[in-house]
């Protein structure tokens, strides 16, 4: 392992590229590259690194971007690309199309808030608007949680079992340009941990065949049914992953979803991203006076891990979920997976907070808060919007 | 841990700043972090980096808010509140050239520490004086503030490849920080909050242009200047070739085109065809592919513009010409746009002088001559044509007129000894064109000498083709290069058949029973005269010398003046061409054009005539129309060429040159138009327009701000809120816009 000082988009790019170059057997690798802050270094990475075996083509929109990778996954290759908020939005068909292809393209999306009006900051409004895409989505809280999750993602999303797209994110300015120390992988354990990229549906000219053509309702259905078996599966292909994860690299990475102090806990709060951080050293702190209060990091969004939140949920009273997005009319998008993924198990209190939109600094001092809120309540209710002031 | 805060503005490399720091901690082991938080704004803009340092893995991802040490990198953003949340033994670290002890009252009881780390940093070249990047000369001091060895950052400096002048300023930097705890009790700072109410969606500023003036931000603001186009300066004519091109550039409109030239020159339609183009010369557009064919252009703007009605006589003094070449011409033109009533005065049968007897058909047809000598006459202009005027008439004219031009050319042709002269066989090619003009003379047969390398060399030669010569050479005693002929002639020369023979210097005229025999010694080029051309000097060796049989030997060495019209005594100054005579007693006499100043093209008689209209005009009534020196000329290297896109030059149709051989129809046709391809609008398009704003628009779409106005005579800045970010001036093809400092 070299242990590094980069920046979180040097560090995605790095870890991209040596998995696309990890290919450099098979088929290669290839990505779309467009450029949006605060993604661009992530592909300008790309774009400078010395493959064996791979092309970057600059295109003219994120629509193309991702246009490119789904020709070049059809064509066998290990495909890849990064965008954000406004380019996530305008890539949004071909994503759609990426993820009922099954094509096991690898996205960063680097999290920024959704204009009018303009904003660079982080907000995950714009990656969870692609959460009916068909794709795996996975939220990561640190360089090197990024790091390991790009690498576990294309293990997962090249596994047949599975055949999705992934989407990983990250917080856009407090991660991808924040330099920090992290270990990035060599190219000869990632080449040991990465198989070569077989696409089962791969084009060729042994093999011409049409794709997207007209189906009716119930080949449809029949599709639809088949990318929710394959959802199914990905929390066991994930857990495999991730000891074989282990075993090359000799580190544990965290998995779907990670449970700190809530064996005995009776408030829980569930967060993702770096607020998790923030998060655990409140936990902590509190802990140290006596307080039976746990966390729960999510990291995959898609598909959401409802059973194993169930069991960690189990003897717990009051839950309070931290949500960094919204979904106008309704509230925090993980709050809805959480309140849906309890719905008819539980009587537990579960409060929305939604904290840190648009790229808000939220404070040790903003959790405690909320903590104290959580507390208090008797009953939940509606998604409390809780102001940063910076 | 320890926590560290930047204060900045966009592009000054604060968040580089921090992450130098990090670096230098990480290359010792320690965790590290560092990180800004950007404004919207790019350049210019506060900003805040921050840095953390820690034996443990740094896991807190906020902003830092109690800040064990500041650092400010622009001295603009010293103020208390940057001393916000700063922890009691916490240094202030400031780039000012002033002593911490100039603190005093805004940071009572606090450890300050400052450095000039803009001069340090100016000195050692990195950035420029507008914007200097003094990240890496504020490392040095913070590091002997932390007590980190200069090794270290030395090291840190190298790891991120950073060279030589940034570890020199870091080291300077070390030494020239001043530290002191100022007196006082240390207060505490409270940290700033956003004030005032949250704007609404629907609130109009809201997205819109920030309220905030951040042109203050400025160090450097664009301004823009004029130069004056290298063909302009050179054109001796003085035509504003930039604004003629201009006007069939933006608009194709050749009326408009002609009356730019019509300003300055009365005889486009000649000099598009004779011109040797000095414009061309000095067009910058050489430096990139090809100099623009201004000479085309104009030919074409004369031929196809609309020429003005001429103006009536307005004025009572009557002035005398003498002498009806481009010289006199010019100055009966521009005196009667001035509204005299100018009598003009010819030796010859005709009007035109030398345009008439020297310059072929072939080059000059005479319909053009006449249309442009015609448009002059039409002026009110008394013309007397066949009346040759000798010192008593210049002194009778002089009564009977309020001034006099003479303008009579150069007269006295060069000769050549060539001993044994041989009558019949030499003459002077000046007269033998007049003869051919006149179709009064045939070469059927014969071989030809032609001795010069100027125009009329050229001139003579081709004529002698077309009237049935078997053979011209014509012998030249220097280069090619050197030959003062436009090149352009000397190629179709060639094209025609004619044989060039350089370093040659005919010496001696014989005859034989078979004929004249002419013979030669070979030359070579020594040492630059003061014409700057190399000198020619005699090929001493046995085997320089060799004979050329020939039937006939031209002479085109040139003409000298015949000042035996002028006053006797009277001298010419070289620095005063056109000025008066003086001691003279009647009215003024001026003089011009090649009788002076001896520069032999058209282009320059046209300027000396209308130069002596000036003189003329500002003697009789006290009016000055010479116009101020222009601005400096425009230089390749204020262009910014490369954002032109290579063009080829547009070529005019040519005769071929077996149709050129025996015909004196013109051989150069000039732009025909295709469909689809109007080649005088292209050539005009090929114009940098050097130095001189064309509202081309590139710097009010390229300006990331929008804060370039359009207006009626040009552009505006608005430096309200312009931040001299330097694009508009960068874009700027022509070199018109400049970052002015402040």
């Amino acid at each position: 392992m070299a242990r590094a000082l980069v920046t979180g988009n040097h560090a995605a790019g790095y870890a991209l590229s040596v998995a696309g170059e990890a290919n450099r057997q098979a088929r290669g690798c290839a990505a779309g590259a467009y450029p949006i802050t605060p993604q661009t270094e992530i592909i300008e990475y790309l774009r400078s690194f010395a493959f064996t075996k791979g092309y970057i083509v600059p295109v003219e929109s994120e629509h193309s971007a991702m246009g490119v990778c789904i020709g070049a996954s059809l064509a066998g290759a290990r495909a890849m690309t990064a965008s954000s908020a406004n380019g996530l939005a305008y890539m949004n068909e071909n994503v759609f199309a990426a993820g009922y292809y099954r094509l096991p393209i690898i996205m960063i999306a680097v999290n920024r808030t959704l204009g009018p009006p303009w904003n660079i900051w982080v907000d995950q409004g714009d990656s969870l608007s692609l959460r009916d895409a068909a794709w795996m989505q996975f939220y990561t809280e640190s360089h090197q949680d990024l790091v390991d999750t790009i690498l576990v993602a294309f293990r997962v999303a090249e596994d047949h079992r599975v055949l999705l797209p992934a989407l990983v994110a990250l917080d856009g300015f407090v991660v991808s340009h924040t330099q920090m120390v992290v270990d990035l992988p060599e190219q000869q354990l990632v080449d040991r941990y990465l198989p070569p990229c077989h696409v089962p549906h791969q084009v060729s000219y042994e093999h011409p065949v049409t794709v997207g053509g007209l189906t009716w309702p119930r080949e449809t259905e029949h599709h639809r049914i088949e990318v929710q078996r394959a959802m199914e599966q990905v929390p066991q292909v994930l857990s495999e992953a991730t000891e074989e994860f282990v075993k090359v690299f000799g580190r544990r990475p965290h998995t779907a979803l990670s449970c700190e102090y809530t064996e005995d806990a009776e408030v829980v709060l569930i967060a993702c991203n770096t607020m998790v951080r923030t998060l655990r050293n409140v936990v902590k702190e509190r802990r140290a006076k006596g307080e039976k209060i746990g966390l729960i990091k999510e990291k995959l969004f898609r598909p959401f891990p409802r059973a194993e939140l169930r069991a960690a949920l189990k003897n717990v009273k009051k839950v309070g979920v931290l949500d960094r997005n919204h979904s106008p009319g309704s509230g925090g998008i993980f709050w809805q997976e959480v309140t849906t993924s309890l719905q008819g198990h539980s009587d537990v209190l579960v409060q929305d907070y939604l904290v840190g939109l648009g790229g808000g600094d939220v404070t040790p001092a903003i959790i405690n808060d909320i903590i104290d809120d959580l507390y208090r309540r008797k009953q939940a209710a509606e998604p409390v919007w809780k102001e940063v002031v910076a | 841990m320890m926590e560290m805060t930047i204060f900045g503005r966009g592009g000054q490399g604060g968040v580089t700043l921090a992450k130098l720091i990090a670096t230098t901690y990480f290359r010792e082991g320690k965790y590290v972090q560092a990180f800004g938080v950007y404004a919207a704004e790019r350049s210019g803009a506060p900003l805040q980096a921050f840095v953390r340092i820690d034996d443990e893995e740094i896991t807190n991802h906020n902003q830092i808010r109690e800040p064990d040490h500041v650092v400010v990198i622009d001295r603009t953003l010293i103020g208390r509140h940057i001393a916000s949340g700063l922890k009691p033994a916490g240094w202030i670290i400031l780039n000012t050239p002033d002593a911490p002890a100039a603190f005093a009252e805004m940071f009572p009881g606090r450890q300050v520490a400052t450095v000039d780390a803009t001069e340090i940093a100016v000195a050692n070249g990195l950035g420029t004086k507008a914007v200097p990047i003094v990240n890496t000369t504020m490392l040095g001091a913070i590091a002997r503030i932390l007590g980190l060895p200069v090794e270290q950052v030395e090291g840190a400096l190298s790891y991120a490849k950073f060279g030589g002048p940034n570890l020199k300023a870091a080291r300077q930097a070390a030494q020239a920080v001043r530290m002191q705890t100022l007196k006082g009790r240390a207060a505490a700072v409270a940290p700033g909050a956003p004030k005032g109410p949250v704007a609404g969606i629907l609130d109009d500023v809201v997205g819109g242009m920030p309220t905030i003036r951040t042109g203050s931000w400025a160090s450097r603001r664009p301004e823009r200047q004029r130069f004056t186009p290298p063909c302009n300066h050179g054109c001796p004519a003085g035509n504003d070739v930039r604004g003629f091109l201009e006007a069939v550039a933006r608009d194709q409109d050749y009326t408009k085109a002609l009356e730019i030239i019509l300003q300055t020159s009365p005889l486009p339609g000649i000099c598009g065809r004779v011109c040797p183009a000095p414009c061309m010369e000095a067009c910058n557009r050489s430096d990139y592919d090809e100099a623009v064919n201004i000479r085309e252009v104009e030919r074409y703007i004369a031929d196809h513009g609309r020429w003005p009605e001429a103006t009536p006589p307005t004025r009572k003094e009557r002035i005398a010409v003498v002498g009806s070449g481009p010289a006199g011409l010019s100055a009966t033109y521009h005196l009667a746009r001035l509204g005299y009533p100018v009598t003009l005065i010819e030796a010859g049968d005709e009007l035109g002088g030398v345009l008439r007897t020297g310059i072929p058909t072939y080059r000059l047809p005479r319909d053009v001559l006449g249309r442009e000598i015609n448009h002059i006459v039409r002026h009110g202009v008394e013309v007397q044509t066949g009346r040759r005027v000798g010192r008593a008439d210049l002194l009778e004219l002089s009564h009977s007129f309020a001034a006099v031009f003479v303008a009579t050319g150069q007269q006295e042709n060069r000769a050549l000894n060539l001993q044994n002269l041989e009558p019949g066989v030499v003459e002077q090619g000046i007269d033998f064109l007049d003869r051919v003009r006149k179709g009064q003379e045939s070469l059927k047969g014969a071989h030809v000498v032609v001795v010069g390398g100027g125009n009329t060399a050229m001139d003579a030669a081709r004529s002698a083709r077309r009237i049935g010569a078997a053979s011209v050479r014509i012998l030249y005693r220097r280069t090619r290069q050197e030959m003062p002929a436009i090149a352009e002639e000397v190629e179709e020369a060639i094209e025609e058949g004619i044989e060039l023979q350089e370093l040659v210097l005919p010496v001696r005229l014989t005859k034989d029973s078979l004929g004249a025999v002419l013979t030669c010694q070979r030359m070579k080029l020594g040492e630059p005269d003061e014409s700057g051309r190399r000198r020619p000097v005699p090929d001493e060796s046995e085997d320089a010398w060799f004979d050329v049989r020939c039937d006939r030997v031209l002479l085109a060495l040139g003409q000298v003046s015949d000042l035996t019209i002028l006053p006797e005594g009277s001298a010419v100054h070289e620095k005063d061409k056109e000025s008066a005579l003086l001691g003279w007693t009647g009215a003024p006499v001026f003089t011009g054009g090649d009788l002076v100043t001896n520069e032999g093209t058209v282009t320059a008689a046209i300027g000396s005539g209308r130069r002596a209209a000036w003189h003329i005009h500002r003697t009789l009534t006290g009016e000055d129309l010479f116009p101020e020196e222009g601005p400096p000329v425009a230089e390749p290297r204020i262009l910014h060429m490369h954002i032109f896109e290579h063009a080829p030059r547009e070529r005019p149709a040519m005769l071929r040159p077996e149709d050129r051989r025996t015909s004196f129809r013109e051989v150069r046709l000039g732009f025909i138009d295709e469909p689809a391809h109007h080649a005088a609008l292209l050539e005009a398009q090929r114009c940098f327009s050097c130095g001189v704003c064309n509202e081309c628009d590139r710097c009010l779409t390229h300006c990331p701000e929008g804060i370039l106005l359009r207006e009626r005579d040009g552009y505006r800045f608005d430096y309200d809120y312009c931040k001299g970010c330097g694009v508009c001036s960068t874009q700027c093809p022509r070199g018109v816009i400049y970052m002015a400092e402040l």
